[in-house]
């Protein structure tokens, strides 16, 4: 039996003609950071709301350590937030913004002396004690949001976009900065961000959500390798979609016609005969024949082969129509067959040229199947 | 090149030259005449001809003190100031923290209204309060003319209410929740000690406007309720200079007193100029 240490069953939450959490289902394990993902308006702060209290939902209950929360106010979650513009006490110093807290329970003064330095030297501020928020920079004052929400050990550390106010090499320091503190304090967190580099990079498991439903949960890379949408495909890195229609299955693999990577028989003659063929590529039970789906593939698992070169499965020509020099790589857009753009990204080994014919080939270890 | 520089060098000093002397010229005219009317009321057979009163005295004061009663003037212009700050405050409190954290539809027209007062000569409506005031026997008395007074006290309140509320960001009120404080203690531990401020300063302001008020509390005043800006317009008509003077003098330092203390408090210019984000 997992340890689960939120759950949220079933929320929904409506605001006026938006619904803003539609159903949701959410199970976080004790120890883990999760992520929620997604564009703005999606509805991942209204969850991280419902967690805290400050929401409450129209349906579903809410669970933190097997507790039924759902009633229970804001104040005796025993949660630690932290805020994306900061939210510290302006008219407290940064040992009273941390000692807030532990001052509000009613811890005694020695005790409270000892949590605030201890917390203060984690983020490495035991300096700043006297100081005050208008004094200090915006990473400052995050980590000292951080240590106000971690000074008395909660249970939950929930964070509302915390690096979105910060520049950008900041962020990226602070990011592995937190994902560290968390780690090293086995505590479970709930991490709200638009940013998917950030999500990948310090998430156990991503939970990316869509118009106030959850698209897919998994850990970053079971995201990003095997995404199970389109929306999800398409918002985690770079993709291609072609699309197409499944004419045969044999052994976990099936074949998509995909009409539009054919050329016109008429305007441009067919190099090897490769009509016909369809694509190859791995397929999933539930996969029947004649239906519709999108094949997908990421830029750089894209092979750009030489007009020249041998036949082989998975391999259509192509004219480049624009390519742009990235430093460590180069993005190519070839038209293929039917004016389907394929974009492909390269490490630079091999140089193609604007306006020359080539071959792009699919791998179908590379390919991924998505139903619409 | 060298010339070009200390041509630009001479002219920068010139403007400072120029700046400085307008500057003392505008204090000047500022505070001459207060610094006359000071003199006046401390000088004998002075009449203009020397520089200096030949003789001093603070017969003016004694005689402001026994026979024009200025202390009872005094203490009728301070309770009806106290009273105009207190409904003032009470009206202001609920509609700053309406305008300032709500969506009200209409908010700019509601703010032109609140101001009208302060945009009209109080001698256009001072009349019409004075003929309701009359009919239900307000007239003469110390709320009376303080409630007259709240027409011009209540919007300038109520505009820096609204501002000090607006400024209060609600992150920090989740922020003191998720810490662990009921709604009690967080208004005690985090939006009392923000909004203190804002709300003394509007006290202050409202103080001040009430205790100058002259025009309003000419319509609305009697025997029982003459306060100090009238009384020393009544004086004028007398003749006694001096003791004018004098009185003068008295009606001035109390509200020196209170700039001196809030000066390091609150920004005079924010009292002053506009209020969003100055």
């Amino acid at each position: 039996m997992p340890e689960w240490m939120i759950e949220l069953a079933d929320i929904s939450k409506r605001y006026g003609n938006t619904l803003a959490n539609d159903h949701i289902n959410l199970r976080i394990l004790k120890g883990e950071l999760m992520t929620l993902l997604g564009p703005s308006g999606c509805g991942k702060t209204t969850t991280l709301r419902c967690i805290t209290g400050q929401v409450i939902p129209d349906e579903g209950r809410v669970f933190i350590d097997s507790i039924d929360v759902t009633d229970i106010p804001t104040h005796r979650r025993e949660l630690g937030m932290v805020f994306q513009n900061f939210a510290l006490f302006p008219h407290m110093s940064v040992y009273d913004n941390v000692g807030f807290p532990l001052m509000i329970r009613g811890l005694p003064q020695e005790k409270r002396h000892e949590l605030v330095l201890e917390t203060l030297r984690l983020i490495r501020m035991e300096g700043y004690a006297q100081q005050y928020p208008r004094q200090l920079s915006g990473g400052q004052q995050q980590r000292v949001g951080l240590a106000r929400a971690l000074a008395y050990h909660p249970k939950v550390l929930l964070l509302d976009e915390p690096l979105s106010n910060l520049d950008a090499k900041l962020r990226e320091e602070m990011r592995f900065e937190i994902r560290d503190l968390i780690s090293r304090l086995g505590i479970t967190a709930v991490y709200v961000t638009h940013d998917q580099a950030e999500a990948l990079a310090i998430a156990d498991r991503v939970a990316v959500m869509n118009a106030g439903r959850i698209e897919q949960i998994g850990t970053p890379d079971e995201i990003y390798q095997s995404p199970r949408s389109r929306f999800v495909a398409d918002f985690i890195g770079l993709s291609n979609f072609v699309r197409g229609r499944v004419v045969s299955l044999q052994q976990g693999y099936a074949i998509v016609q995909a009409d539009d990577l054919q050329p016109r028989p008429a305007v441009r003659p067919a190099h090897d005969g490769e009509r016909g063929e369809g694509l190859l590529v791995p397929a999933e039970e539930g996969i029947q024949e004649g239906q519709e789906l999108l094949v997908f593939i990421r830029p750089n698992d894209v092979n750009l082969l030489p007009i020249g070169s041998e036949r082989a499965r998975n391999t259509y020509t192509g004219q480049i129509h624009k390519l742009t020099y990235l430093g460590d790589k180069i993005d190519y857009r070839v038209l293929v067959g039917e004016g389907v753009h394929i974009r492909v990204q390269t490490d630079g080994k091999v140089r193609f040229h604007e306006g020359e014919e080539v071959k792009v080939q699919l791998p179908e270890s590379c390919c991924r199947v998505i139903k619409e | 090149m060298n010339l070009a520089r200390q041509y630009w060098r001479g002219l920068a000093n010139g403007k400072k030259i120029i700046g400085y002397t307008f500057l003392w010229s505008f204090f000047l005219w500022i505070a001459a005449p207060f610094f006359i009317i000071f003199l006046k009321s401390l000088g004998r057979n002075w009449f203009g001809k020397r520089w200096l009163p030949p003789e001093l005295t603070l017969d003016w004061y004694r005689w402001a003190v026994t026979v024009a009663n200025i202390p009872r003037v005094l203490s009728n212009t301070l309770i009806i100031a106290a009273l105009a700050v207190a409904v003032s405050t009470l009206i202001a409190l609920p509609t700053g923290w309406a305008l300032g954290r709500r969506r009200v539809p209409g908010k700019e027209l509601l703010t032109s209204i609140i101001l009208l007062p302060r945009m009209i000569p109080p001698i256009a409506y001072a009349l019409g309060i004075a003929q309701i005031f009359y009919r239900l026997r307000l007239v003469d008395t110390h709320l009376g003319v303080a409630i007259a007074h709240v027409a011009v006290c209540a919007p300038y309140a109520i505009l820096v209410l609204s501002s000090t509320f607006e400024a209060l960001d609600e992150r920090v009120l989740e922020a003191s929740a998720v810490c662990g404080a009921s709604h009690l203690r967080t208004f005690f531990h985090v939006t009392l000690p923000l909004v203190l401020p804002g709300i003394l300063s509007s006290i202050i302001f409202t103080f001040t406007t009430s205790y100058n008020e002259f025009t309003l509390t000419l319509m609305t005043y009697g025997p029982h309720t003459m306060t100090l800006p009238v009384r020393t317009y009544l004086a004028v008509g007398e003749g006694y200079w001096e003791v004018t003077s004098a009185m003068s003098i008295i009606l001035v330092i109390p509200s020196l007193l209170v700039l001196f203390m809030i000066q390091r408090q609150v920004e005079p210019e924010k009292l002053v100029g506009g209020f969003k984000g100055v």
